[in-house]
């Protein structure tokens, strides 16, 4: 019996042993055939590894995201360039019938319901998102500021406030949305209900259903997109917060300087450029707001039997995205042009203003 | 200190540990058996009749015991209560048994085993309290050197003097004594003191209504989605619900007849697949990035960034043309031609931001790290996998998280792509596809409200479990990645 243990062990050893010896060859061979080339290429001066040190590694290295990134992101901006510039550009047969300079830019600027009111809804989709920008922006900054500063003064129960006010981060928009389309519901809803008890005749309040003014529709949706985008902000604000030196909160404290004063003069110039930074990109978020206006309206981005729509630009955008009418993708491109100028200028506002100092 | 019974103790937590996993196999298992034996509505001509859900009394035979469907519903509630009750204790305690040194013990621990003793108790989970309880003497003999008799003697003197301590009356502080600059001194303490207070009361309220405000969504997803169809549309909904009201059915019907247990395999699939591909090129991208030098880098590099500026709905629109007929032919096509899958995971198995995020970290390991691994004879790659990817670990789980999050919210792509698929196209939605785009309307015109938002909760309740498992990755994580963008 040890025999045999002996034996097999001896065996198994052997073949690990040619299994490594194996590989070893194919490594050797390869490394052979790498030289030899090597030699060719620096005997007709064609060795770009040489002449070009770091790159033949780099792209192994990059190859895998250059490519999917060449396909995937660098085509589509080139090819967008190209969507607008045709006419009736058809998905399905790949033909055009002509070109034109800005005639889908114009298509767009003039349509109604983009920028102009449309008759018979009221409403554009340029003014919505304005509207949500301008609302829900300075709001949920500010919101997170303060609620930042008091997480920030508290000991006790501190990280337990953190997980919670970090909850709608970790959330399906779509889900939530839901939820509050239900919470807003008429008959039946959460929130009439709270309205009832405090005393407000809530029938026939609705809100998201038909019979909603367009002033209460686009309460519920800014209500929610603060609501979601609160916890990213709160998370951004304390850690900038808690980088402060310490120092500053001392030398304040021996002075006996009033909370709101520290929190004027000291927290938020000390976080300013964060604040900035916080601004742009959620002034950018807002303006691309989509998936909470489906969640809570539906795909049209209207409740049902009301004569106005909440549809914002990215919305009105990706309605023409299905392929089936000809030139209606060079549509969406055109639309999609302006979105991407609104979001460079502001971009570009940010850098210049982060380069004179924000703060102190 | 003894250190035997250090040892002992730590036996016994062992041990308990192991009672602690087979009660939640155990409650587990019990909760997938009744679960599998819930009744729903028969199939009649190829859909169900989801209105006679809520009249339906069906009964049960489990373990020669007959129940009856309220008594079904209780009997799943208490497990579901158990298990989110000692799963916590258990992770709790896995940490900790594992890195537990013996400085760190003191009468808090004792302590903490007992309320983690009760904790056992409400799960119904005898063994593991009494084993805990055991562990509390060993702990309280090993802190305080009393046995278990010494210690109840001892507890009644203890509290005697806590009582004494509370109810003994301040002494009246006399002012009478002092100089007026001591007494002015003396009330500016007492003034500030209660402005402090105030302040304090002031700012956990207003901390508070937030965390309702916040907490409230969540808390009516869950309520609405264990009522009955009628509970769901009262026009004055409850605001609680009774344990044997619990429609734990609704999950089931949700899961089966709606099909969300495949659009769920589908979501899992897609945000696997683009996450280890994101993973890999990303990794291999940063560490180019970051450390191989090449001419060119930085244009390489900035541009990429300025890339990140570009929104992403320019890209859907000829992302769409690439995919379909004219590109890849990846959808579009006859049914059965086409790849969804595909689709889905491969424009997104690289970001941009991600390699930025990435090569920040990889760009603060030390440059002389690097040299000594190549004056071992290291390889590049070898390299990036042993020394770098293990340092840079917590980033790249970072971003594997907010990856499967981005995925697990990926709708705009999937519906687009699957939209001309039409019938085809809807086997292979994803989740908030589903919950947007399924019909949650019965023939005749309800609305099964109760049905979709269990949905919503379906979907919510595994980002939110991840996130508590992972909670610090996660926070410091995305309080990072904002700080450095």
């Amino acid at each position: 019996m040890a025999d045999f243990i002996k034996n097999t062990k001896k065996f198994f050893a052997k073949v690990k042993q040619s299994i490594k010896n194996f590989f070893w060859n194919i490594r050797r061979i390869l490394n052979n055939g790498k030289r030899r080339i090597g030699k060719f290429l620096d005997k007709h001066n064609l060795n770009f590894a040489s002449k070009f040190p770091g790159w033949a590694k780099a792209l192994v290295y990059l190859s895998p995201a250059l490519i999917v990134l060449s396909i995937f992101t660098f085509w589509p901006i080139i090819n967008s360039f190209a969507l607008v510039v045709y006419e009736n550009y058809n998905m399905t047969s790949n033909t055009i019938t002509g070109y034109t300079l800005f005639g889908n830019f114009i298509t767009v600027i003039t349509d109604e319901s983009f920028i102009v009111p449309a008759s018979h809804t009221g409403s554009s989709a340029v003014i919505n998102t304005l509207i949500i920008v301008f609302i829900s922006v300075p709001i949920s900054v500010l919101l997170a500021l303060f609620i930042s500063a008091a997480l920030n003064s508290i000991k006790p129960l501190k990280s337990f406030f953190q997980t919670i006010f970090f909850l709608p981060y970790v959330t399906n928009t779509i889900a939530i949305g839901l939820v509050f389309a239900y919470m807003f519901k008429t008959d039946g809803g959460l929130i009439n209900q709270l309205l009832s008890f405090v005393g407000v005749d809530t029938a026939g309040l609705s809100w998201v259903e038909s019979g909603a003014v367009y002033w209460r529709s686009m309460f519920v949706l800014i209500f929610y997109s603060i609501w979601a985008s609160l916890a990213f902000k709160i998370m951004v604000f304390l850690t900038s917060i808690q980088g402060i030196d310490k120092q500053y909160y001392q030398a304040a404290a021996i002075d006996a300087t009033p909370k709101g004063r520290i929190f004027t003069k000291i927290t938020v110039p000390l976080i300013s450029p964060m604040i900035f930074y916080i601004l742009v990109t959620s002034v950018i978020g807002a303006f691309k707001i989509y998936n909470s206006i489906v969640a809570l309206f539906g795909v049209t981005g209207a409740p049902s039997g009301v004569d106005y729509n909440l549809q914002s630009i990215v919305m009105y955008i990706y309605q023409f995205i299905d392929g089936s009418n000809a030139g209606s993708l060079s549509v969406a491109a055109a639309g999609s042009l302006i979105l991407f100028a609104i979001i460079l200028v502001l971009t570009l506002v940010q850098m210049q203003v982060s380069k004179k100092r924000v703060h102190y | 200190m003894d250190k035997k019974l250090f040892k002992k103790s730590n036996k016994i937590e062992k041990i308990t540990f192991i009672f602690d996993f087979i009660a939640i196999a155990i409650y587990i298992s019990l909760f997938l058996i009744l679960f599998g034996m819930l009744e729903l509505p028969e199939i009649v001509d190829g859909s169900m009749n989801l209105d006679i859900l809520q009249f339906m009394e069906p009964t049960y035979y489990f373990l020669n015991a007959t129940l009856d469907k309220l008594e079904m519903n209780t009997i799943i509630s208490l497990v579901i209560l158990f298990t989110l009750v000692s799963l916590p204790l258990l992770l709790i305690n896995i940490k900790k048994v594992r890195t537990r040194t013996i400085y760190e013990i003191d009468s808090y621990t004792a302590s903490s085993k007992f309320v983690q003793a009760v904790i056992n108790l409400l799960s119904l989970n005898v063994v593991s309290a009494g084993l805990r309880i055991y562990n509390m003497f060993v702990l309280v003999k090993f802190v305080k050197g009393y046995s278990a008799k010494e210690f109840f003697k001892s507890i009644f003197p203890a509290v005697k003097a806590y009582f004494k301590k509370i109810f003994k009356k301040k002494k009246v502080e006399d002012l009478g004594d002092l100089d007026e600059y001591s007494v002015s001194i003396k009330q500016s303490i007492r003034r500030q003191n209660t402005s402090f207070i105030i302040r304090i009361l002031f700012t956990y309220l207003f901390l508070i209504t937030v965390a309702i405000v916040i907490i409230v969504p969540f808390y009516w997803m869950v309520l609405t989605s264990l009522k009955d169809f009628s509970g769901a549309t009262l026009a004055n909904p409850k605001l609680y619900i009774s344990i044997s009201q619990m429609n734990w059915v609704n999950y089931k019907v949700v899961l089966t007849a709606l099909e969300f247990g495949l659009y769920i395999k589908n979501t899992v699939i897609v945000a696997l697949f683009s996450t280890g591909g994101t993973i890999i090129t990303t990794v291999l991208a940063a560490y180019a990035f970051a450390r191989i030098e090449f001419k060119g880098r930085e244009v390489l590099f900035s541009i990429l960034i300025m890339t990140m500026m570009i929104p992403g709905e320019l890209y859907i629109i000829t992302n769409f043309i690439t995919v379909s007929k004219n590109g890849f032919g990846w959808v579009g096509m006859a049914t059965g031609e086409n790849n969804y899958f595909i689709a889905m995971i491969i424009p997104f198995v690289t970001s941009i931001s991600y390699i930025f995020f990435l090569r920040q970290s990889f760009k603060q390991i030390p440059e002389s790290l690097y040299k000594a691994a190549r004056v071992d004879g290291c390889s590049d790659f070898k390299f990036l996998t042993r020394v770098m990817v293990p340092i840079a670990s917590p980033t790249i789980f970072t971003i594997t998280i907010l990856n499967v999050f981005s995925s697990w919210n990926a709708y705009i792509w999937p519906r687009i792509i699957t939209g001309v698929g039409g019938q085809e196209g809807q086997k292979y939605w994803l989740i908030s596809n589903a919950l947007r785009d399924t019909a949650f309307v019965q023939d005749n015109g309800r609305v099964m409200y109760n049905l979709q938002i269990a949905a919503s909760a379906l979907v919510t309740v595994p980002l939110l479990v991840v996130f508590f498992l992972f909670r610090k990755y996660i926070m410091n994580g995305i309080g990072r990645s904002g700080t450095k963008g």
